[in-house]
Protein backbone atom coordinates (compact mmCIF):
# COMPACT_ATOMS: atom_id res chain seq x y z
CA UNK A 1 0.00 0.00 0.00
CA UNK A 2 1.07 3.14 -0.80
CA UNK A 3 -0.18 4.73 2.45
CA UNK A 4 1.65 2.11 4.39
CA UNK A 5 4.99 3.09 2.46
CA UNK A 6 4.25 7.22 2.94
CA UNK A 7 3.57 6.28 7.00
CA UNK A 8 6.62 4.72 6.63
CA UNK A 9 9.14 7.07 4.95
CA UNK A 10 7.26 9.75 7.53
CA UNK A 11 8.32 7.84 10.48
CA UNK A 12 11.92 7.60 9.20
CA UNK A 13 12.17 10.97 8.23
CA UNK A 14 10.72 12.27 11.65
CA UNK A 15 13.03 9.59 13.56
CA UNK A 16 15.85 10.95 11.75
CA UNK A 17 15.29 14.66 12.17
CA UNK A 18 15.13 13.63 16.00
CA UNK A 19 18.33 11.67 16.52
CA UNK A 20 19.68 14.91 14.85
CA UNK A 21 18.30 17.61 16.97
CA UNK A 22 18.99 15.03 20.47
CA UNK A 23 22.66 15.36 18.84
CA UNK A 24 22.71 19.38 18.56
CA UNK A 25 21.44 19.17 22.29
CA UNK A 26 24.32 17.19 23.15
CA UNK A 27 26.53 19.21 21.45
CA UNK A 28 25.38 22.16 22.82
CA UNK A 29 25.26 20.76 26.60
CA UNK A 30 29.04 21.32 27.18
CA UNK A 31 30.04 25.26 28.08
CA UNK A 32 33.78 24.69 25.99
CA UNK A 33 31.64 24.18 23.07
CA UNK A 34 28.93 26.69 23.43
CA UNK A 35 32.10 29.16 23.72
CA UNK A 36 33.85 27.82 20.33
CA UNK A 37 30.30 28.67 18.51
CA UNK A 38 30.55 32.05 19.95
CA UNK A 39 34.01 32.31 18.44
CA UNK A 40 32.85 30.88 15.43
CA UNK A 41 30.35 32.73 15.12
CA UNK A 42 32.26 36.26 15.16
CA UNK A 43 33.09 35.25 11.26
CA UNK A 44 35.76 34.35 9.79
CA UNK A 45 36.27 30.63 9.42
CA UNK A 46 39.24 29.67 12.28
CA UNK A 47 42.01 27.20 11.92
CA UNK A 48 42.02 24.23 14.65
CA UNK A 49 45.35 25.65 16.05
CA UNK A 50 43.69 29.27 16.42
CA UNK A 51 41.18 28.07 18.34
CA UNK A 52 43.25 26.00 20.78
CA UNK A 53 45.01 28.85 21.46
CA UNK A 54 42.26 31.12 21.88
CA UNK A 55 41.09 28.09 24.73
CA UNK A 56 44.18 27.36 25.97
CA UNK A 57 43.52 23.44 25.20
CA UNK A 58 45.48 20.86 24.09
CA UNK A 59 44.86 20.47 20.26
CA UNK A 60 43.32 16.64 21.00
CA UNK A 61 40.96 18.78 23.33
CA UNK A 62 39.93 20.78 20.67
CA UNK A 63 39.67 18.44 17.81
CA UNK A 64 37.57 16.15 20.19
CA UNK A 65 35.07 18.75 21.05
CA UNK A 66 35.25 20.24 16.83
CA UNK A 67 34.23 16.57 16.25
CA UNK A 68 30.98 16.55 18.19
CA UNK A 69 30.34 20.38 16.93
CA UNK A 70 30.86 18.57 13.52
CA UNK A 71 28.73 15.47 13.82
CA UNK A 72 25.86 17.90 14.91
CA UNK A 73 26.21 19.93 12.12
CA UNK A 74 27.00 22.93 13.90
CA UNK A 75 30.06 23.13 12.24
CA UNK A 76 31.52 22.76 8.73
CA UNK A 77 35.30 21.84 8.06
CA UNK A 78 37.25 22.87 4.79
CA UNK A 79 40.81 21.28 4.47
CA UNK A 80 43.22 23.15 2.90
CA UNK A 81 46.87 21.25 2.49
CA UNK A 82 47.14 20.85 6.32
CA UNK A 83 45.13 23.54 7.98
CA UNK A 84 41.37 22.42 9.11
CA UNK A 85 39.31 25.21 8.94
CA UNK A 86 35.85 25.21 11.04
CA UNK A 87 32.70 27.37 9.93
CA UNK A 88 29.40 28.29 11.72
CA UNK A 89 26.54 26.18 10.39
CA UNK A 90 23.39 27.64 11.51
CA UNK A 91 20.35 24.87 10.83
CA UNK A 92 20.29 22.76 13.48
CA UNK A 93 20.47 25.45 15.95
CA UNK A 94 17.17 26.75 14.01
CA UNK A 95 15.49 23.29 14.65
CA UNK A 96 16.18 23.20 17.46
CA UNK A 97 14.75 26.23 18.31
CA UNK A 98 11.88 25.01 16.96
CA UNK A 99 11.52 22.83 18.83
CA UNK A 100 11.53 24.93 21.86
CA UNK A 101 9.38 27.74 20.95
CA UNK A 102 6.53 25.53 19.48
CA UNK A 103 6.52 24.16 23.13
CA UNK A 104 6.45 27.72 25.08
CA UNK A 105 3.91 28.93 22.94
CA UNK A 106 1.73 25.30 23.28
CA UNK A 107 2.41 25.67 27.01
CA UNK A 108 1.74 29.94 27.14
CA UNK A 109 -1.64 28.88 25.23
CA UNK A 110 -2.98 26.26 27.10
CA UNK A 111 -2.37 28.44 30.45
CA UNK A 112 -4.18 31.06 28.93
CA UNK A 113 -6.66 28.66 27.75
CA UNK A 114 -6.92 27.41 31.81
CA UNK A 115 -7.41 30.88 33.10
CA UNK A 116 -10.13 31.59 31.60
CA UNK A 117 -11.57 28.03 32.60
CA UNK A 118 -11.11 28.56 36.26
CA UNK A 119 -12.23 32.32 36.13
CA UNK A 120 -15.26 30.81 34.63
CA UNK A 121 -15.92 28.79 37.22
CA UNK A 122 -14.63 24.83 36.42
CA UNK A 123 -18.20 23.16 37.67
CA UNK A 124 -19.86 25.23 35.37
CA UNK A 125 -21.07 24.21 31.69
CA UNK A 126 -19.44 20.96 32.38
CA UNK A 127 -22.52 18.70 31.37
CA UNK B 1 28.18 18.44 31.17
CA UNK B 2 24.72 17.14 30.18
CA UNK B 3 21.80 19.43 32.18
CA UNK B 4 18.46 18.58 32.54
CA UNK B 5 17.28 22.14 33.48
CA UNK B 6 13.78 23.05 32.10
CA UNK B 7 13.67 24.64 28.48
CA UNK B 8 10.34 25.87 28.83
CA UNK B 9 8.74 27.29 31.57
CA UNK B 10 5.46 28.81 32.16
CA UNK B 11 4.27 30.52 35.15
CA UNK B 12 0.69 31.84 36.06
CA UNK B 13 -1.54 32.41 39.26
CA UNK B 14 -5.04 32.06 39.67
CA UNK B 15 -7.33 33.03 41.91
CA UNK B 16 -8.83 29.61 41.99
CA UNK B 17 -7.65 27.02 44.83
CA UNK B 18 -5.28 24.31 43.76
CA UNK B 19 -7.49 21.61 44.24
CA UNK B 20 -9.56 23.16 41.24
CA UNK B 21 -5.90 23.93 39.46
CA UNK B 22 -4.99 20.14 40.00
CA UNK B 23 -8.75 18.88 38.74
CA UNK B 24 -8.11 20.48 35.81
CA UNK B 25 -5.09 18.25 35.00
CA UNK B 26 -6.78 15.17 36.66
CA UNK B 27 -10.27 15.15 34.74
CA UNK B 28 -11.05 14.08 31.03
CA UNK B 29 -14.24 16.38 30.79
CA UNK B 30 -11.50 19.28 32.03
CA UNK B 31 -8.69 18.94 29.96
CA UNK B 32 -10.05 19.34 26.55
CA UNK B 33 -11.69 22.53 27.74
CA UNK B 34 -8.19 24.12 28.23
CA UNK B 35 -4.81 21.82 27.00
CA UNK B 36 -4.31 23.06 24.07
CA UNK B 37 -2.34 25.98 22.33
CA UNK B 38 -5.21 28.02 21.54
CA UNK B 39 -9.09 27.28 21.59
CA UNK B 40 -9.17 26.84 17.52
CA UNK B 41 -6.94 23.38 18.21
CA UNK B 42 -9.44 21.12 19.54
CA UNK B 43 -7.93 18.20 22.11
CA UNK B 44 -9.92 15.00 21.86
CA UNK B 45 -8.28 12.47 23.95
CA UNK B 46 -7.61 8.57 22.49
CA UNK B 47 -6.91 7.43 25.77
CA UNK B 48 -6.34 9.15 29.09
CA UNK B 49 -5.21 7.34 32.61
CA UNK B 50 -4.21 9.48 35.16
CA UNK B 51 -2.77 7.55 37.70
CA UNK B 52 1.01 6.86 38.02
CA UNK B 53 2.14 4.36 35.29
CA UNK B 54 -1.12 5.29 33.35
CA UNK B 55 -0.54 6.75 29.73
CA UNK B 56 -2.29 8.89 27.79
CA UNK B 57 -2.93 9.80 23.88
CA UNK B 58 -4.15 13.29 22.77
CA UNK B 59 -5.05 13.68 19.33
CA UNK B 60 -5.13 17.87 18.28
CA UNK B 61 -7.25 18.87 15.09
CA UNK B 62 -5.39 21.59 13.82
CA UNK B 63 -6.77 24.09 11.57
CA UNK B 64 -5.83 22.87 8.29
CA UNK B 65 -7.24 19.85 8.84
CA UNK B 66 -4.16 17.87 10.02
CA UNK B 67 -3.99 16.09 13.15
CA UNK B 68 -0.95 16.15 15.70
CA UNK B 69 -0.88 13.00 18.36
CA UNK B 70 1.09 13.59 21.68
CA UNK B 71 1.39 10.41 23.74
CA UNK B 72 3.00 9.73 27.32
CA UNK B 73 2.72 8.25 30.35
CA UNK B 74 2.25 9.43 33.91
CA UNK B 75 5.60 9.23 35.87
CA UNK B 76 4.52 11.09 39.59
CA UNK B 77 1.11 12.18 40.36
CA UNK B 78 1.08 14.51 44.15
CA UNK B 79 -2.53 15.35 44.52
CA UNK B 80 -3.14 18.52 44.60
CA UNK B 81 0.79 19.54 43.91
CA UNK B 82 2.59 18.33 41.29
CA UNK B 83 2.63 16.02 38.34
CA UNK B 84 5.04 14.89 36.25
CA UNK B 85 4.48 13.26 32.86
CA UNK B 86 6.48 12.17 29.74
CA UNK B 87 5.29 13.55 26.53
CA UNK B 88 6.18 12.60 22.90
CA UNK B 89 4.89 13.66 19.50
CA UNK B 90 4.23 10.84 17.28
CA UNK B 91 5.20 10.78 13.68
CA UNK B 92 4.68 12.32 10.77
CA UNK B 93 5.26 14.89 12.90
CA UNK B 94 8.65 17.52 12.23
CA UNK B 95 9.30 16.85 16.19
CA UNK B 96 8.19 13.21 16.35
CA UNK B 97 10.19 11.24 18.82
CA UNK B 98 11.63 13.58 20.86
CA UNK B 99 11.27 12.22 24.48
CA UNK B 100 10.33 14.91 27.04
CA UNK B 101 9.08 15.28 30.03
CA UNK B 102 6.45 18.08 31.66
CA UNK B 103 6.67 18.86 35.15
CA UNK B 104 3.30 20.40 36.97
CA UNK B 105 3.80 22.27 40.32
CA UNK B 106 0.55 23.57 41.73
CA UNK B 107 1.37 25.88 44.92
CA UNK B 108 -0.65 27.80 47.35
CA UNK B 109 -0.17 31.36 46.70
CA UNK B 110 -2.29 33.99 49.13
CA UNK B 111 -5.50 32.75 48.70
CA UNK B 112 -4.95 31.51 45.37
CA UNK B 113 -2.58 29.22 43.27
CA UNK B 114 0.64 29.59 41.63
CA UNK B 115 1.17 27.01 38.83
CA UNK B 116 4.54 26.24 37.06
CA UNK B 117 4.75 24.10 34.05
CA UNK B 118 8.20 23.07 32.94
CA UNK B 119 8.74 20.95 30.25
CA UNK B 120 12.29 19.69 30.39
CA UNK B 121 14.83 17.05 29.10
CA UNK B 122 16.44 19.53 26.82
CA UNK B 123 19.71 21.42 26.94
CA UNK B 124 19.17 24.35 25.35
CA UNK B 125 17.14 27.62 26.77
CA UNK B 126 15.29 29.89 25.28
CA UNK B 127 18.02 32.49 25.12
CA UNK B 128 18.98 30.30 22.34
CA UNK B 129 15.39 30.63 20.56
CA UNK B 130 15.37 34.42 20.27
CA UNK B 131 18.76 35.16 19.00
CA UNK B 132 18.97 32.11 16.50
CA UNK B 133 18.93 34.28 13.91
CA UNK B 134 20.76 36.96 14.56
CA UNK B 135 23.68 35.65 16.96
CA UNK B 136 26.05 37.59 18.05
CA UNK B 137 26.92 37.81 21.83
CA UNK B 138 23.71 35.49 22.43
CA UNK B 139 25.95 32.41 23.25
CA UNK B 140 27.63 34.69 26.30
CA UNK B 141 24.44 35.70 27.51
CA UNK B 142 23.12 32.05 27.25
CA UNK B 143 26.70 30.46 29.04
CA UNK B 144 25.80 33.01 31.76
CA UNK B 145 22.26 32.38 31.93
CA UNK B 146 23.57 28.69 32.20
CA UNK B 147 25.92 29.68 34.90
CA UNK B 148 23.51 31.31 37.01
CA UNK B 149 21.10 28.56 36.76
CA UNK B 150 23.69 25.65 37.44
CA UNK B 151 24.92 27.49 40.95
CA UNK B 152 20.58 27.97 41.97
CA UNK B 153 20.06 24.60 40.92
CA UNK B 154 22.66 23.53 43.64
Amino acid sequence: MIAAQTKLIYSQLAMQRAANLNRTFRALADGTRRSMIHALAQGEAQSASDLGRRFRSAQPTISKHLKVLEQAGLVKRTITGRVHRFRLHQKPLQEAGGWIARHQAFWTGAVGQLDQLLAKGVDDGDK
Amino acid sequence: MATNKPQVEVRRRFAAPPEKVFAAFADARLITRWLSPSPKIALTPLRFEFREGGTYRFAYGLEDGKTVIVNGTYILIDPPSKIVFSWIIEPPDEHAGIESEVTVAIKPDDGGTELLIQHKKLILTDAIVRHAAGWHGALDQLAAALETEKQHDR
